[in-house]
């Protein structure tokens, strides 16, 4: 177990390694110019030489990947261009809505796929409903999800709050902020979910020992419950494993339509503006985010699969 | 006469919090450290002032100067300024602050924006605590009206870095917060000078990039008021709403097509003409904006003095567009051929540039276009000239000197307009200004600079209780200072 750890925290160093270094690579190749951005149109030449000296953009690429190397690993990200604070103070400020999202999000996807695909199991006309739904679901672009629930229960019936984030402090209000995003991020993702529990389910019901449990006497339902749930599980946290990505690419995409201040929306700030030092610093934090998401998959597998040891 | 002040200061129920979207949020709040002109749309007169001001038509008004003269020769101007204004941290304004705010606005190492406006005045010295004479190297035409504009706006001596994040003016506002990416908070200031005002407690500008996101909040009641850019469709429907109102007026933006005048194939004069043929204002008006917005023919805008219509130098001739073209060299077998180059965040641009696109190739030139980000089109674009046609609104008011500067991204190098620019800010006589300024105009119309499409519309919704919002924009600014709710 102990092996097993360090080999995945290591593992884990490298990918964020890699990942935040091919983003400064990328934004090298990027054409476009955060001094411009920041002084406006008609910014005159000294400003702009006075600016970029300022934000050390004068220094060659690999001095200034060579200072955000050294500062990184003193767990210094540095200072975003456009806001001028610390990129961890702006992070800080974003990283609980995000998260907050997310959770929301994956927690409704489960909360929607397994009782459904259930469901499907036991009663053959829901089957074919759910799994026609599912399917439109899946084919439905997020943003456009994200509009027509907008439109559906903030505009016309005016149920939640169409856009925003009061913050933390009343845990109600954030919860009524934070409703109609999750369900379009639950939605989105609850299809493909939906899809996995249903085929690993229908593959356990032929299993020889769920004929032994029929033949006992035991009813339809319980038999699922009981026997069929926790190795038809297995598969789909393999899934949820790769979900991590999908769920934070779709918070980006889900922060913008509803107007949440969350790490998504920073993220397509600091691009649009060219903020080197804080696009990095979302994509090392999402990165780990995503690293840590995976090695929790890896552990519940090993909770749930009595055959799986860490070596 | 105190009765009537009386009875209107009545009329106007105070209080209540105002929340207005905008589509962009600034780099920095400070209009003397960045020309973004999202800063003064939330500041300029509701937080920060300058020693006089636009008001609503676009007239030159006192703000923190009560009055002052110019002498004979333009030479001086004496400034007499109001007495007992504070600023919103509680300290008394006075002739140190203007001296301290003009001498660091004509340093050209400051990193003050737009040094040029200031780079005339010789000194500028503190008489007494209220009065301030200013003395000009040469007469400047624009002296009064740069004194008016967003870059001019005086904060607390010495305090420049502040400034940027927690800027503190003498405003009917004072700034309270800025939550990055959310928005700005303001609310009103107790101590301001003219008695009765603001109406409001509290207005809230919230980003909001998205205009779906923008409808959606306005019919939620998330917000109140869209404070520009709405789409005309979208006015079209919210004016047939009776919850809601759309504002309507000028701009000083012109929507321009820049070309580049240094490079192939808009280097010839004749294929810059034929361009101008080419293009139906009046139906980009009617089909793309839905009557919204008003055809230019050079860079100055209807609202502007000293405006000259121009629209009709070239008038809709595909024939003599065609004629041109051939002169040029390109026909049927050789069609002209570039690129158009549009910036993504801007939608009545990006719309118009499609459309003409549309109307060029009628005539079998065939535009190629593509969209690129805004920091994209900033550093290719605007500062490496690096294109051939491309689509922007210049919102700045008054700016036809940027033609004046051979390196501008049109590359358009004119002695004989760069001496008219020259004469226009030496002569004292506003009258003979005026005619220069006009002459300019038809200058740039005669050498087919670029086509200048329409005065962008101003287009703003909100909710009907809210009342005195500006229908014009002389300036980029959402004057909020005399707004207030119907109950």
């Amino acid at each position: 177990m102990r092996s097993f750890l360090l080999r995945r925290v290591l593992l884990a160093l490298a990918t964020l390694w890699l990942a935040s270094s091919l983003v400064f690579l990328f934004l090298l190749f990027l054409p476009g110019d955060p001094v411009q951005a920041i002084l406006g149109l008609e910014a005159s030449p000294a400003a702009r030489q006075a600016l970029e000296r300022a934000l050390g953009l004068d220094k060659p690429p690999w001095e200034r990947y060579a200072d955000w190397l050294t500062r990184t690993l003193r767990l210094d990200l540095g200072e975003s261009i456009r806001y001028g604070k610390p990129v961890g103070e702006l992070l800080e400020e974003r990283l609980s809505l995000t998260l907050g999202l997310v959770l929301l999000g994956l927690g409704g996807a489960l909360f929607l796929a397994l009782p459904l695909a259930l469901l499907a199991l036991r009663f053959p006309f829901w089957d074919l409903a759910l799994t026609g739904l599912m399917a439109l679901l899946q084919s439905v672009p997020t943003f456009f999800l994200g509009v027509v629930l907008l439109y559906a229960l903030a505009v016309h019936l005016p149920l939640f709050p169409a856009s925003g984030f009061p913050g933390f402090s009343s845990p109600w209000e954030a919860l009524r902020h934070l409703f109609l995003p999750a369900l379009t991020l639950a939605l989105s993702r609850a299809a493909i979910l939906f899809r996995m529990a249903r085929g690993s389910l229908l593959e356990v019901m032929g299993q020889d020992y769920i004929r032994t449990a029929r033949a006992k006497g035991i009813s339809e339902g319980w038999v699922l419950l009981k026997h069929a749930l926790r190795p038809a599980s297995l598969p789909l946290i393999t899934v949820l494993g790769l979900e991590g990505g999908f769920l934070l690419t779709g918070a980006v995409v889900v922060e913008v339509v509803f107007a949440l201040p969350g790490m998504g929306s920073l993220a397509l700030t600091a691009l649009e503006a060219r903020d080197y030092p804080l696009l990095q610093g979302l994509v090392l934090v999402m990165a780990a985010l995503i690293v840590l998401f995976n090695l929790l998959v890896d552990l519940l597998y090993g909770l749930l699969d009595p055959r799986v040891a860490y070596a | 006469m105190l009765l009537i002040g009386l009875g209107l200061g009545l009329a106007q129920p105070r209080g209540g919090e105002l929340r207005v979207a905008i589509l962009a949020e600034p780099p920095v709040l400070d209009p003397t450290a960045s020309t973004s002109q999202e800063i003064p749309r939330m500041l300029y007169d509701n937080v920060l002032q300058g020693l006089v001001k636009f008001n609503e038509k676009g007239e030159i008004v006192p703000a923190l100067a009560e009055r002052w003269q110019g002498s004979p020769s333009s030479l001086t101007w004496t400034f007499h300024l109001r007495r007992g204004v504070r600023f919103h941290n509680g300290a008394p304004f006075t002739a140190e602050d203007v001296v301290f705010k003009f001498n660091r606005a004509r340093d050209p190492r400051s990193g003050h924006t737009h040094p040029e406006y200031y780079q005339d005045i010789q000194t500028v010295e503190a008489r007494d605590p209220y009065t301030v004479v200013f003395r000009l190297r040469q007469p400047n035409q624009d002296f009064l009206f740069n004194l008016a504009r967003p870059d001019s706006v005086i904060g607390p001596k010495g305090r420049v870095e502040e400034q940027r994040t927690q800027p503190i003016g003498t405003g009917p506002f004072r700034f309270v917060a800025w939550e990055r990416g959310v928005g700005v908070r303001l609310e009103r200031f107790e101590g301001y000078y003219e008695p009765g005002l603001p109406y409001l407690d509290r207005v809230f500008f919230r980003f909001l990039p998205d205009p779906n996101a923008q409808l959606a909040a306005l019919r939620a009641g998330d917000i109140q008021v869209i404070g520009l850019g709405v789409s005309p469709e979208a006015a079209l429907v919210l004016q047939r709403d009776p919850n809601f109102k759309v504002v309507t007026g000028f701009t000083t933006t012109e929507i321009t097509v820049g070309m580049n005048n240094g490079r192939p194939p808009f280097n010839d004069l004749r294929v810059r003409r034929a361009i101008q043929h080419a293009v139906d204002k009046k139906a980009l008006v009617e089909g793309v904006m839905l009557g919204y917005g008003t055809p230019i023919g050079s860079h100055r805008s209807p609202g502007e003095s000293c405006y000259e219509d121009l629209s009709g130098y070239y008038p809709y001739d595909p024939a003599k567009a065609r004629a041109l073209l051939q002169e040029a060299g390109y026909g049927p077998n050789n069609p002209l051929r570039f690129t158009f180059t549009l910036a993504a965040p801007y939608p009545y641009e990006r719309r118009l540039g499609e459309a003409i696109a549309g109307q060029l190739s009628q005539i079998g030139i065939q535009a190629r276009l593509e969209v690129v980000e805004w920091a994209t089109w900033l550093s290719r674009v605007f500062r490496g000239a690096d294109y051939q046609m491309t689509i922007i609104g210049h919102s700045e008011p008054h700016d036809i000197g940027i033609y004046a500067n051979p390196n501008y991204y049109f590359r358009y190098d004119s002695p004989r307009f760069r001496e008219l620019y020259t004469r226009y800010l030496r002569t004292p006589d506003p009258k003979r200004a005026c005619e220069i300024m006009k002459e300019m105009q038809r200058l740039l119309a005669q050498d087919a600079v670029n086509l200048w499409v329409m005065n962008a519309p101003y287009i703003a919704a909100m909710r009907k209780e809210v009342v005195g919002w500006w229908q014009n924009q002389p300036t980029p600014s959402l004057n909020v200072t005399r707004v207030y709710l119907s109950r």
